[in-house]
């Protein structure tokens, strides 16, 4: 299906096999990764993605039919994950077979950026504490290495 | 039928409440869903900013305004700013 929400595992293959299958000169897949992130002293491990599941397929499926259009694009797919998706894993396909390859990058870029703001769909960290070395404390009178600001 | 509309809360707006569900009590007359926000907004401090920046759909369908009325055994969704990707 060009339209898929599910908690199995997404490959690029499988995506690609469904866009070479349609005829077109140009073939673009888009495929986003869950990465690391070690901001707010935490490591993120995986990402929780939850979904309004009724309008976020009718939302999918209006993006699928503006692509068809605007792009002539003869086939598309728009694949998302659900629950837990660990780092590294991918967490989101987007790609389309038009007959020119601007084509085919626009509507790719299009299908992705109107994903990720106009689909219900959220996603929560899920990390483990990072841990850090301890506080060397300073001696008193002695400046430590590194300390104050650079000139 | 029961006499109340089932509030479904995702993300930000869940973790705020607590549930991901609250049933709400509809007075005879219906339930605008600018009172149900309002009420909501009264009831979970906490709710008050993810509210003011979230969409709200009716049976699954957005709001055009809050002007319309809600009638017991509606669905009524709070969707924070998405963040699929």
């Amino acid at each position: 299906m060009a339209v898929r929400l599910t908690r199995r595992p997404l490959t690029l293959a499988e995506a690609e096999r469904r866009l070479r299958a349609r005829p077109g000169g140009a073939v673009v897949v888009f495929a986003g990764r869950v990465r690391r992130d070690r901001r707010r002293g935490s490591s993120v491990v995986a990402l929780e993605y939850e979904v309004d599941r009724v309008p976020a397929l009718a939302r999918l499926r209006a993006l699928e039919r503006a692509a068809r259009r605007r792009f002539g694009a003869s086939e598309l797919v728009l694949w998302h994950r659900l629950g837990r998706v660990r780092v590294g894993e991918v967490a989101v396909v987007v790609g389309a077979t038009c007959p020119h390859r601007v084509e085919a990058f626009d509507a790719a870029r299009y299908l992705i950026d109107e994903l990720k703001t106009t689909v219900p769909i959220w996603k929560e960290e899920r990390g483990r504490p990072v841990r850090r070395p301890p506080r060397r404390r300073a001696r008193p009178g002695v400046r430590s290495a590194g300390s104050g600001r650079a000139p | 039928m029961p006499r109340s509309v089932r509030v479904r809360l995702f993300a930000t707006a869940r973790l705020a409440v607590g549930r991901a569900v609250l049933p709400w009590p509809v007075p005879e007359h219906g339930l605008r869903a600018r009172e149900l926000v309002a009420a909501l907004e009264q009831a979970y401090p906490r709710l008050a900013p993810t509210l003011r920046g979230s969409r709200f759909l009716r049976n699954d369908r957005y709001l055009r305004d809050l002007d319309e009325t809600l009638r017991p055994g509606d669905e009524f969704a709070v969707h924070p700013p998405y963040g699929g990707g």
